[in-house]
């Protein structure tokens, strides 16, 4: 039996344990992840866990009760129903509450599930790195990263009838390519492990790592910036956590209020939700209340389009279900017709952004965020990466940036999101005119 | 506390011990999180979370593993033994290393955090209609959108074995609460004002933890200040004495101290997530981080901490170790390995978030030791500045030296008394500089154990629970008021 098949069976025993709710969720969360975790050319962390996590939320009317365990057994699942019913009688309601999903027709998910991944042993990982090690060692550079292997599982069953679950494999290798006082980075992701290539990364992160032996300064000021999409996925951010119903409609702090249906953005950016775009291993449905995801165009040709909205939103706010956890859990931004080095070779004087840091959105309704760069910041020269910089501290609205914006041709798959844990399929962006407000003393 | 899973330890043990390891220890953890939360007028929350497993540790020729279960029969013991040792041989393929340390200890213990009330005495109605309360207490005007309370309970108990013979037991509980209004001003602008702390507060203890938060007290004046932000000016740019509140200055002890002085960090181990430090270990003793004001101690052992413990993650027992003393640097935060590597102190600051994280460095209880006077006094002696409280945004590079807070309300000072009030009045500074400049630190009357639940680190990310105890403090000549679109 499949991992999802299991997990699903187990989310039905639990329902069937609650049938005296009025309604019920159970959703089985199953995760077997590996890391090793390495620095100064070594192994430092080397992991691996599996667990198991059961969810039931119990509804008495609008009262509710959630509960959650890792024991499956008998005794625990009655444990469980008691103790969510017990919450749901006891708690006053949320009037918000309408109803769970009803079921409905799911897409089959694309191919999500590779063997290379699922089976890779501690010791593939680690073979994986000994070249990369090599390849660090002859630069005379030191190293930070990991590479990781994961099977994610996710069952909902819920008391109206839903039936959702999947299963996907994740693969990743981080790089940070470190010399005396410059860095480099790079990185892979996607659900094929064999289809991890150390060597690229290790290169990518060598050759930025050795551009420049000292970093250099550069004027605060406003450039044309080249954000790779480690970068550019940290500031699209600005956008998406405020693209839920509940951000707009109730919150009302979303940079969307008011510009629904207008012109805000290049007509070059595209942002579609799109669960099955070939780079993606996620589940047709969301994966906090079962009900099938829509691909939605958000932002069409520059022209603010839809937000997302989940179960209870859509209820709560009378507006159509789009089946997501409360942002854009699948954003794919179309690219552009230009190649990467295209790009760069148009840009006379500019800045490449690698990867940026501890990005805050400011002020949410002109999506505007500051963060601090790192790990390579390198000046473009007519056409060409030239020296490495300082960090900067910048402080842009990405409504204004985005206004003039073009893509690479390329899109990659994004390093999962810390607080959401979901990705984005992206290209490079070559933004006109970004605030470089600061620089600091390091590399 | 009965110790529940010796038998199935010493079959881990065991089992490791024969796949090859030549130290090895286990952890059994059993979890709790009861977590409330209302807004507007509805309970959106009521969960109670549970979880129990295992993280086992093998020591292979100086290399670690690490392998979490939560399956509990004996055939996932001797799997979790075999693939923790299996991961500690994998690591030993790279030659050129530093070998980790093996420990030698034998440890008996036990440890229980102290409270005064049993959160098991307070229903779930009772805790609800507590934050319902408090919550409706912050809608004070007609643009008021939105208000929200919460609490969280925290209960885990651990039982450590090793193959030196130790058995360490441990319960250990922690508190928060937390509430905030949001209110929409007449250009649409809105504004929030909440806390207390820049979340909530958060310590060691029982319920008497979130009674001692006071949200119903506290509720109305939040009220107050978010109608008033929401019309108020943005604060113009200028150079200023800056008097941060203990919810704003925890948390820059927190981003700018306590990060700073990790030692696996400053070691380049957390380079490609968590960054590294400006400070490292060659300048302990010599490097100047900040004022004579400026004396930072970790303690483990704190009263009301949030990482206070009887022993770290891996069997080390809390001192009080100073880390900064008169603006010199002592001592960093450190785990064993670290501590040996660079012949520094033990901070028992080895943590794992739960049974399936590897322990590694954490920050964990660390105090800004109190000076003299009381926030009105320090306002008072203040010319022309701002104070600032409440957290709206943070930002701080990977070395931990040039950081953006955004606060959630200003004070104008005007010749010691406060005046007109700014919204989004952000300060920027460099880490050394900005200590450097330090020159008020308050006494015991404004001193709060303040704790954070969700401090991020690792691969995967790893969310643990810290402490940065202080007063209030004064900095001279801080650059405020920065623009977003400069």
């Amino acid at each position: 039996m499949r991992d999802q098949d299991r997990a699903l069976s187990l989310a039905e025993r639990v329902l069937k344990a609650a049938a005296g709710a009025d309604q019920a969720q159970v959703s089985v969360a199953v995760s077997d992840a590996s890391y090793a975790r390495f620095a100064r050319n070594y192994v430092v962390q080397n992991l691996a866990s599996v667990s198991t996590q059961i969810t039931l939320t119990y509804y008495v009317g609008k009262k509710s009760g959630s509960v959650s365990t890792d024991d499956a057994s008998p005794a625990s699942i009655a444990r469980m129903v008691a103790a969510a019913r017990a919450i749901a009688q006891r708690v006053p309601p949320d009037n918000g509450f309408v109803s769970l999903p009803k079921p409905a027709a799911i897409a089959t998910a694309a191919r999500s599930y590779y063997d290379t991944t699922a089976d890779a042993t501690a010791d593939d990982r680690v073979e994986k790195l000994l070249p990369l090690f090599a390849r660090m060692k002859t630069s005379d550079l030191s190293s930070s990263g990991f590479a990781t292997t994961q099977i994610n599982t996710v069952a909902i069953a819920n008391s109206l009838g839903v039936r959702a679950a999947f299963t996907g494999t994740m693969s990743g290798l981080q790089l940070k390519a470190i010399a005396e006082r410059t860095s480099g980075f790079a990185e892979f992701y996607g659900p094929d492990f064999s289809m991890l290539d150390p060597q690229a990364v290790a290169e990518r992160a060598a050759m930025k790592a050795t551009l420049s032996r000292v970093p250099a300064n550069l004027k605060p000021g406003t450039y044309t910036v080249l954000l790779e999409p480690s970068a550019f996925a940290a500031a699209l951010k600005a956008l998406t956590e405020g693209m839920g119903a509940g951000d707009v409609l109730e919150d009302k702090d979303s940079w969307m209020v008011g510009r629904i249906g207008k012109r805000v953005f290049s007509p070059n950016f595209t942002l579609r939700d799109d669960w099955s775009h070939p780079l993606f291993a996620n589940a047709p449905f969301n994966t906090g209340d079962g009900a099938p995801t829509k691909k939605l165009t958000l932002i069409d040709r520059g022209v603010a389009k839809h937000y997302v909205s989940s179960t209870y939103t859509a209820n709560k706010y009378h507006v159509p279900n789009t089946g997501h956890p409360g942002f854009p859990a699948n954003g794919v931004v179309e690219p552009g017709t230009r190649s990467r080095e295209a790009l760069l070779a148009s840009i006379e004087r500019g800045v490449l952004i690698s990867r940026t840091w501890y990005e805050r959105v400011v002020d949410p309704r002109a999506a505007a965020i500051t963060g601090i760069t790192r790990d390579g910041v390198y000046l473009i020269e007519n056409g060409k990466l030239t020296k490495t910089l300082k960090n900067f501290r910048y402080f842009v609205s990405m409504i204004d940036a985005l206004k003039d914006v073009e893509f690479s041709n390329a899109q990659v798959l994004t390093e999962p999101d810390s607080d959401t844990s979901y990705s984005s399929v992206l290209p490079d962006a070559k933004i006109a005119k970004y605030n470089l407000a600061a620089q600091t003393s390091f590399a | 506390m009965k110790a529940q899973y010796a038998a199935g330890a010493a079959r881990i043990l065991d089992t490791a011990n024969k796949a090859g390891a030549q130290y090895a220890d286990v952890q059994f953890w059993t979890l709790r999180q009861e977590d409330v939360s209302v807004r507007n007028g509805d309970v959106r929350n009521a969960s109670d979370v549970s979880s129990a497993g295992y993280g086992v540790r093998a020591l292979v020729d100086g290399a670690w593993g690490f392998f979490g279960s939560d399956r509990f029969d004996d055939a996932s013991f001797d799997a979790a033994a075999a693939r923790a040792t299996a991961l500690a041989k994998s690591g030993t393929k790279v030659t050129d290393r530093i070998p980790a340390v093996q420990p030698t200890e034998k440890i008996v213990a036990h440890y229980e955090t102290p409270m005064t009330k049993d959160p098991a005495s307070i229903g779930l109605s009772a805790r609800a209609n507590m934050l319902l309360t408090a919550e409706r207490a912050g809608h004070v005007a007609k643009n008021v959108i939105s208000a929200y309370a919460f609490l969280t309970i925290y209960t885990t108990s651990k039982e450590f074995y090793s193959t030196t013979g130790s058995a360490i037991t441990q319960v250990l509980r922690q508190a928060g609460a937390g509430c905030g209004v949001s209110a929409m001003g007449r250009d649409k602008d809105v504004q929030t004002r909440g806390g207390p702390g820049d979340f909530g507060l958060y310590q060691g203890g029982g319920f008497e933890v979130v009674e001692r938060a006071g949200l119903l007290g506290i509720m109305p004046e939040y009220g107050r200040e978010a109608v008033l932000l929401a019309d108020a000016p943005r604060l113009p740019s200028g150079v200023r004495d800056l008097i941060l509140d203990g919810s704003v200055l925890n948390l820059q002890m927190h981003e700018s101290i306590g990060h700073a002085l990790e030692l696996d960090r400053a070691l380049g181990w957390e380079a490609n997530f968590s960054g590294v430090s400006w400070a490292t270990p060659d300048q302990v003793g010599k490097l100047r981080y900040g004022s004579d004001l400026l004396n930072i101690y970790a303690d483990n052992a704190l009263p009301l901490g949030m990482a206070t413990v009887g022993y770290d993650d891996e069997a080390v027992k809390p001192a009080r170790v100073p880390l900064i003393e008169r603006g010199i640097l002592r001592a960093f935060l450190s785990s064993r390995d670290t501590a040996a590597e660079t012949n520094l102190p033990q901070t028992a600051s080895t943590r794992a978030q739960d049974w399936s994280t590897v322990p590694m460095v954490r920050m964990t209880n660390i105090v800004l030791a109190p000076h003299e006077g009381t926030l009105a006094s320090i306002v008072a002696d203040t010319k022309d500045g701002l104070y600032v409280a409440g957290m709206r945004s943070w930002s701080i590079d990977d070395h931990r030296l040039n950081f953006q807070f955004g606060p959630q309300i200003g004070y104008e000072i005007k010749n010691g008394k406060r005046g007109r009030i700014f919204k989004q009045p952000t300060y920027t500074g460099v880490s050394p500089h900005f200590w450097g400049s330090l020159d008020r630190v308050g006494g015991h009357e404004d001193f709060v154990v303040w704790g954070t639940p969700n401090c991020g680190k690792g691969e995967p990310e790893q969310i643990g629970r810290t402490t940065h105890a202080c007063s209030v403090a004064r900095f001279r000549k801080v650059t405020t008021g920065v623009k977003s679109d400069a």
